[in-house]
């Protein structure tokens, strides 16, 4: 290989073989397995499961999963316990567990500040009775929970900004983006998304979930100037104006959209479709959907995108016996090029490393 | 460098991207460096950031507390004691240098400053010490536990850490190795007790022991292994008048009827209570001071030794097996319906009215992962089916009419509060108690099954409380709640005035390990006592779902509620290197779902005291050990259900199961 076509692989200028093996983590949530998928640019396979969890007869559910920016520890979020959740660190070199902190009900979604090196976790509380939750910020060096900040029912979609300084999380069940301060752990602003047709989320009466668009996720564009949230509820992806603070754009997209992620250039959002069984790849300078490339199993739930920006990987559910799956898309080619049947329910996903294959 | 470094270097974003970040060679500075703090103190730290030529930096630093329940911090740095301890503040700047990275790029963390500060919480400070005199007179040749009460500065009782206490006359009085006073002879004394520069006395008199004699007394002097016996010493003075007022103690020997030599023989308490587990001949010594008094009696062996006998099967091998439900069906016929675990949500339904020859008859879908529990209502019509693992999250209970179980219709799905998962449910009627998210239970009236309603619901009000399973009897409501243990609550019985709809908590009891798992309650019409018998799960080998046989470990808690107001934990059954699930009394009978131990069926009859394994109240066990099974040969019995004179049980890797029990002819 030529000096040149290295660079210009390096710059990513133009195709070149695929020569990377990517790893990736993926929860089956009602299996309490946490599966480690090796993908070598042409196939994906198990390279190692990690049974979870410490009550072996009931169904724990590891629902969210992170790696640290440095990489030598994965963290999982379980969703029950007596009753509450549990936050589990775990080392990447050989997924042995290495420490654990109680949190709030339902912890799920949750990342690492390249700032200020604490973690944030969202306690959906998905099975409350949807009064306000919490965002867990824990030091995960001492694996200890130092602040619970209130933030709305049901609150999803753990994210922060690139520079790490501002958490982003939406409150499914009050319709609301909001924005905490990732230093101080204070609320800085909340953002009620409607639908774009003035609907609102009506208080809840009797324990009926009332709210309108459902936001599930939100992540901060690289740019560090807005944020893409899906709206579950309301077949949309809206893109949020962090400056201003309101929505400054919507994506019509198939039903139940549940995770997205934006591409490391910026250019490419990949958004799942719940209710679709599929996920959708949009362009986000054209604001147009390229492809929707269906998934593997129905109920398809997370996405993290390769650093490289070549590749995809979505989760899907399945349902009752179905086992859940891992895809990989190709953004280039935007086609599924590979698949690996998982666990029950596999959902939590979070891109682990690449590594340079030996030739 | 060379092309493959480089090529490495352009290729590779799984190498830091923050190449231009500005190593960490600054530092924090803080002041105070460290604190040490009254509960309730406040102090403020200051922080700087100090660069690496020495001029403090104009950085943010932010605070948190690695103990935030016992030492807060806020913004400003101002940091309070809440609790005592040794605790670390830490004080970081933000992340120093550019940063451009996607969600899950890997960067070092390097790039910002760290510092520790040592919090000390000192204890509230000790200013009184109390001896608290024992109750009644002290008399010589007993022996006597003192207590000695710490108070803090704010009147709350504290602990006492080297607490040291002495006599003033060891030949009155003397403190053993263990803290307990002997009383040697009558005279006075001063017992004084002394912790961090805190000291007290308390004065103190032993009097002569008035017992010229001891007798002692049982009611019965030949007994079986596992029959409690009842010792009462009587102590009478120089007159001949009883004494009442002075402690006597009880202790045995024994001499077996066989020479093999066991390690443990019985057990006698304070009260006079005593049991057997081998047979032989016991006596029973009582002391008091210079007195003694024997009684020895005759234990025989128990003989209640049956065999368990295989009848028919009902062979699930592809998925594991759950819970079981055995009911006389509206057409006089006897049918089954039994869980899955971790698989596709299958109910499956069994025609058992001869059971040498099960026959599965049908199976309903829903979508869960696990039907763990199963119940069908007392009159035969309605199937209650648990589900977590649902895939729209949701959960709840599934309706199902089970007038004709062969063509078994879903009613309703419900859900209402209830999304988290039902692990487990009960039908007392057509009322179902139903466990929401291992928080609560709540009660629905399904007197229309196609239109159920939460009418009433219950929860502890206890810290990170959490529920197992509930079971309904007679208007008493017995749920397992881990380790809040055993509670019961009034649904009806009309002792507190509950009622489904207003669940009245009646008593409860808890027990230390934490893993109560099940309970079923037990009155015994021989003694007139009233037990709840309290299951355990415990893996701490883990669970095998594939491949391996599991080594669970527990026993079934015999708590005696006769008096509501104060239960006592009096006896255990447990099965050594097994462990328990699920359990059903009928009559003097228990049947014990025992995991990897299989199904045990015990004597329960008459008074309970002390380890029911060991005094050969065992009837029969049957391991269900199947070379076919989705484990094979491992036997791991989940539930019992005694029905029509056959014991069926479920077992997690093989399905259903139908044996007899055959009493041995000798016993």
């Amino acid at each position: 290989m030529s000096l040149a076509l290295l660079l210009s692989a390096g710059l990513g200028l133009g195709p070149t073989p695929v020569e990377q093996d990517y790893f990736v983590y993926v929860t089956a949530e009602s299996a309490d397995e946490v599966y480690v998928v090796h993908f070598d640019g042409q196939q994906a396979g198990i390279q190692s499961m990690v049974e979870v969890g410490y009550m072996p007869t009931e169904i724990e559910g590891p629902h969210g999963l992170t790696v640290e920016p440095g990489g030598e520890h994965w963290y999982l979020s379980m969703a029950h316990g007596m009753p509450f959740g549990t936050l589990y660190k775990y080392r990447t070199s050989d997924n042995r567990l290495v420490g654990k902190v109680g949190l709030g009900l339902f912890p799920a979604t949750m990342q690492i500040s390249v700032d200020t090196g604490l973690l944030y976790c969202v306690n959906f509380d998905l099975h409350g009775d949807m009064s306000p939750s919490s965002v867990s910020i824990v030091d995960p060096e001492a694996m200890v929970e130092v602040a619970r900040t209130t933030t709305g029912p049901m609150p999803h979609g753990s994210r922060l900004s690139a520079d790490g300084r501002r958490h982003y999380s939406c409150a499914m069940m009050s319709d609301e983006l909001i924005e905490m301060d990732a230093g101080t752990f204070e609320v800085l602003r909340r953002l009620h998304l409607d639908d774009g047709t003035g609907g609102i989320a009506r208080p809840r009466d009797g324990g009926h979930h009332d709210a309108v668009t459902k936001p599930t996720w939100v992540q901060p564009h690289p740019d560090g100037k807005r944020a893409f949230v899906c709206l579950n509820g309301s077949a949309q992806v809206v893109e949020v104006n962090l400056k201003d603070w309101e929505v400054s754009r919507r994506l019509p997209t198939a039903k139940a959209p549940y995770n997205l992620e934006v591409s490391p250039d910026g250019k490419q959002l990949v958004v799942t479709y719940k209710g679709a069984a599929s996920v959708g790849v949009w362009d986000l300078d054209k604001s147009e959907e390229l492809a929707r490339i269906p998934t593997t199993r129905r109920i398809t739930h997370g996405v993290v995108i390769a650093p490289d920006g070549k590749f995809a990987f979505v989760s899907s559910e399945g349902i009752g016996g179905e086992p859940g799956s891992l895809d990989v898309i190709n953004l280039t080619t935007l086609k599924r090029v590979a698949s690996v049947d998982l666990g029950l329910q596999a959902g939590g996903i979070a891109f682990w490393k690449m590594e340079k294959r030996a030739q | 460098m060379s092309l493959s470094a480089l090529s490495l270097l352009l290729l590779s974003p799984a190498l830091p991207l923050a190449q231009d970040a500005t190593p960490p060679t600054a530092r924090i500075v803080i002041q105070p460096p460290s604190l040490e703090l009254q509960v309730g103190e406040t102090a403020t730290l200051e922080a700087s950031v100090i660069g690496a030529d020495g001029q403090t930096l104009d950085e943010e630093v932010f605070f948190f507390s690695r103990a935030r329940r016992s030492v807060t911090i806020d913004r400003e740095g101002k940091v309070e004691a809440v609790a005592p301890g040794q605790f670390t503040i830490v004080v970081r700047t933000r992340r120093r240098g550019a940063t451009a990275e996607g969600q899950e790029s890997r960067v070092s963390l390097g790039e910002r400053l760290t510092a520790e500060v040592s919090v000390t919480v000192l204890p509230p400070p000790l200013v009184e010490l109390t001896v608290i005199a024992p109750e009644g007179r002290l008399f010589a040749g007993t022996e006597v536990d003192l207590q000695v009460r710490g108070t803090d500065d704010r009147g709350a009782e504290r602990a006492v850490p080297g607490l040291s206490i002495a006599s003033s006359d060891p030949s009155v009085a003397e403190f053993n190795s263990f803290g307990q006073l002997e009383l040697r002879g009558p005279g006075s004394f001063t017992a004084t007790a002394e912790a961090e520069g805190v000291k007290t006395s308390l004065d103190m008199r032993v009097h002569a022991n008035p017992v010229a004699s001891l007798d002692l007394l049982v009611d019965s002097e030949e007994a079986r292994t596992g029959d409690v016996l009842h010792f009462s010493p009587h102590a009478r003075d120089l007159n001949g008048s009883p004494v009442t007022e002075v402690p006597v103690t009880l202790s045995f020997t024994a001499r077996f009827d066989d020479d093999l030599g066991p390690a443990a023989s019985g057990q006698i308490e304070p009260d006079g209570r005593f049991v057997a587990e081998t047979p032989g001949i016991y006596t029973i010594v009582a002391t008091c001071g210079s007195n003694t008094a024997r009684k020895s009696v005759r234990i025989v062996p128990r003989n209640v030794g049956g065999k368990l006998k295989l009848v028919g099967r009902g062979k699930v091998y592809d998925t594991h097996t759950s819970d079981l439900w055995i009911w006389e069906g509206l057409d006089g016929r006897d049918y089954a319906v039994t869980g899955t675990w971790g698989a596709n949500g299958d109910a499956i339904f069994w025609d058992v009215t001869d059971p040498a020859n099960i026959e599965r008859i049908a199976t309903v879908n829903v979508d869960a992962r696990t039907v763990n529990d199963v119940k069908v209502t007392p009159d035969g019509r309605l199937c209650v089916l648990s589900r977590e693992g649902a895939s729209n999250r949701k959960n709840g209970v599934i309706l199902v009419d089970v007038s004709n179980p062969r063509e078994p219709e879903v009613l309703t799905s419900y859900d209402e509060a209830l999304t988290g998962g039902v692990h487990n449910v009960f039908a007392d009627g057509n009322t179902i108690y139903a466990l929401s998210a291992g928080r609560r239970y709540d009660v629905i009236d399904a007197a229309d099954p196609r239109s159920p309603r939460t009418i009433g619901s219950f929860e502890l009000d206890t810290p990170s409380h959490s529920i197992h399973d509930v079971w309904v009897e007679d208007g008493l409501a017995y749920s397992s709640n881990w380790s809040n243990g055993v509670h019961i609550v009034d649904v009806g019985a009309g002792l507190k005035g509950g009622s489904p709809s207003n669940p009245q908590p009646v008593a409860s009891y808890a027990y230390p390990s934490g893993w109560n798992h099940a309970a079923f309650p037990y009155r015994s019409k021989e003694t007139g006592r009233f037990y709840v018998v309290a299951g355990d799960e415990a893996f701490p080998f883990g669970l095998h779902t594939e491949g391996l046989p599991t080594y669970p470990r527990g026993w079934f808690h015999f708590i005696d509620f006769t008096d509501l107001e104060a239960p006592q934990e009096v006896a255990r059954y447990q099965v050594p290197e097994a462990g328990t699930h699920n359990l059903w009394i009928e009559g003097d009978v228990l049947y014990g779902a025992y995991y990897n131990g299989g199904l045990r069926v015990v004597d329960i009859s008459g008074e309970l005291m002390g380890d029911l394994y060991r005094q050969g109240r065992e009837i029969a066990f049957f391991l269900s050990a199947d070379p076919e099974g989705h484990i094979s040969n491992a036997p791991m019995v989940w539930g019992p259900q005694p029905h029509k004179g056959n014991i069926f049980f479920t077992d997690w890797n093989s399905g259903l199961w139908c044996v007899r029990l055959e009493q041995d002819e000798n016993n």
